[in-house]
């Protein structure tokens, strides 16, 4: 999880990324944060995103990216 | 029939209302399908037939996919974990030729139907031009109302399958009720299946309390209809064919006076569709969210007409931006220009792709491409000020929060609005430009202090201050949303006989106020067209 917050923190710094939850819902991150990221998250973590899970619920949280991200790494 | 028409609110609606509560829970969707066919039928008679080829071919499509995904699952069931990548792989192949198919045939019908003379149009006057002696006949189509519509929501439930969003529909009944629906088939909202279908399946009880709440949203709905944006029908439509007879100040007033036409048109038949499902217990998505407190055109768009934002945003946007040669791009670019500009050229590619999908799914016209390209230059050219803004606002002491900067932030979008919507309703780009030429080169009233305007036009002086009073009222109660305030729970908290007097006040203001009768042309909802 901390790899998660340093390459959210390399996208958009300012964050409070351990306590937000309303990351999308308040526009911390906009659509060209979520493409960077996206990019990013795949490499990092071996997964593919698809973009039906790009939807505010997955990306709101830290917590929540993380669950996605364990969750497709589980997928394969 | 259309939703602000007597036959809809007095006959088919209250009608369709008490056949579906006489009826056991079980069969009240059948109600609602028949019902949504003999609307359909209304309005588009015997084109309906390509409307139930869509949902035929949805229902097929999904169902193709579904063999297709369990065949797979059965595979990986069994499967050692190594070769588990290469079954999924192999699988997205098979799925993906089948989703694209599907795409592709209601796109195509949609292209042929709506597109197919535009274009042919432009390719004859091209070989003109460069005297190649090819000319292409031109056959107009018939289309069904409703086509852009229901087609982007196919598309959708062929994708969500696809993406296992959804699990495919075996039941042909709840698919064919989903894409017809009487209160959104003809504008929206564009729904999602996972957002009505199965709403609409379940057969809740008209309830007094649904009943009440959708029928206070549809009376607000007509005020903004019949009172308002009919009202304005004739006027704005005088300026914008004539509008080289009239001065600058003028052609602005119509241009402001179009927009505002616009909005309570559209958002205003939104309130009648949303209340209408209300009344059956079916919460459809929110179209509009007052959009003209936006304070960036990009969250202009999060706030107008937003199933259609939200469409181009899931379904061209993130699968473009994400796509594998752009995704590549973005790691790219992001290690030599930054953060911020490195993602800004893929993001840009699939903008670009948006709003031109954006334009031209409005109509088959090039000031509908320069409207959409309009707004792709405003947003792009955002998205590349952006960080300059902030430094610029960093070295000034100016904060975000501050209420004056959000209120110039606030004018400048709606002005950007206004001249948008200019280019969208002008008959071609050289008109827009041209009243636009006007507006700053010939800017005066003079028509105001001769009178002139008002005999012109067919609005008189009453006519403008009940619309001035329409959009103050409409102002307020946009405030108050904005403010998160529950205007029904207010209405509905206040004793009976203010309560009444509030339906009352809102039956008489459509009655005595409304633009109908022998001095008015009905005007059919706008977006009914597109």
């Amino acid at each position: 999880m901390d790899r998660l917050i340093e390459i959210l923190e390399e996208i958009e710094d300012g964050v409070d990324y351990k306590n937000c939850k309303t990351l999308i819902d308040d526009h911390y991150l906009d659509s060209l944060s979520i493409i960077s990221l996206v990019a990013e998250l795949e490499d990092e973590f071996d997964i593919t995103i698809p973009t039906v899970e790009i939807i505010p619920e997955n990306f709101n949280s830290v917590e929540s990216m993380w669950k996605l991200i364990t969750r497709l790494q589980e997928e394969g | 029939m259309s939703y602000s028409d007597a036959t809809y609110l007095v006959l088919f609606l209250p009608l369709t209302i008490l056949i579906y509560n006489l009826m056991p829970q079980k069969h009240r969707w059948k109600v609602l399908l028949i019902a949504s066919y003999i609307f359909f039928w209304c309005i588009s008679k015997k084109l309906i037939i390509f409307i139930i080829f869509s949902t035929f071919s949805i229902h097929h499509f999904g169902l193709w996919l579904k063999s297709i995904q369990e065949e797979r699952n059965k595979l990986l069931k069994e499967a050692e974990k190594e070769s588990k990548k290469a079954i999924r792989a192999e699988y997205l192949k098979k799925q993906r030729k089948v989703l694209l198919l599907g795409v592709l045939i209601h796109l195509g019908i949609l292209l042929v139907l709506k597109y197919s003379g535009f274009a042919l149009e432009n390719l004859n006057a091209l070989f003109a031009m460069i005297k190649i002696p090819i000319s292409f006949s031109i056959t107009k189509y018939m289309m069904p109302i409703g086509i852009s519509f229901y087609t982007l929501q196919a598309i959708s439930y062929i994708t969500d399958v696809y993406h296992e969003k959804i699990q495919a529909d075996r039941n042909l009944g709840r698919l064919a009720l989903f894409m017809t629906f009487f209160p959104q088939i003809m504008e929206g909202p564009i729904c999602r299946y996972s957002d009505t279908a199965m709403q609409l399946w379940e057969g809740k009880k008209v309830t007094y309390q649904n009943l009440k709440s959708g029928l206070l949203r549809i009376g607000y709905g007509i005020i903004k209809k019949i009172v308002i944006a009919d009202r304005l029908n004739i006027f704005v439509q005088t300026i914008f064919e004539k509008y080289s007879e009239f001065d600058g100040g003028i052609v602005a007033i119509g241009v402001i006076l179009y927009t505002v036409q616009l909005y309570m048109d559209f958002s205003g038949v939104m309130d009648i569709v949303i209340g209408s499902g209300e009344i059956f217990g079916i919460k459809m998505p929110e179209n509009f969210r007052q959009p003209f407190f936006s304070k960036t055109i990009s969250e202009f768009w999060t706030r107008w007409h937003i199933t259609l934002g939200a469409f181009f945003r899931d379904y061209v946007f993130y699968p473009l931006s994400l796509s594998e040669p752009l995704k590549k791009l973005t790691t790219k670019a992001r290690k030599k220009l930054g953060k911020h500009y490195g993602p800004l050229i893929s993001s840009s590619i699939a903008l670009f792709c948006v709003w031109f999908c954006n334009g031209l799914w409005h109509g088959a016209a090039w000031s509908f491409i320069f409207f959409g390209m309009y707004h792709f230059v405003l947003i792009l050219t955002g998205n590349i000020i952006e960080p300059l803004v902030n430094i610029v606002n960093e070295k000034l002491h100016i904060k975000k929060e501050n209420w004056i900067y959000k209120t110039l932030q606030i004018i400048r979008t709606t002005i950007l609005v206004f001249i948008g919507e200019l280019f969208f309703e002008a008959k071609t780009v050289k008109d827009g430009f041209a009243m636009l030429n006007r507006i700053f080169t010939q800017f005066s009233f003079n028509g105001i202090s001769t009178g002139a305007i008002l005999d012109k036009n067919g609005m008189d002086l009453k006519d403008f201050i009940i619309v001035g009073i329409g959009i103050i009222f409409v102002y307020i109660i946009s405030i108050l949303k904005e403010k998160n305030v529950d205007i029904k729970k207010w209405v509905f908290g206040q004793k009976i006989v203010i309560r009444w007097l509030i339906y009352y006040a809102i039956i008489f203001v459509v009655i005595i106020l409304g633009a109908y009768g022998m001095n008015y042309i009905p005007v059919d909802p706008m977006y009914a067209g597109f």
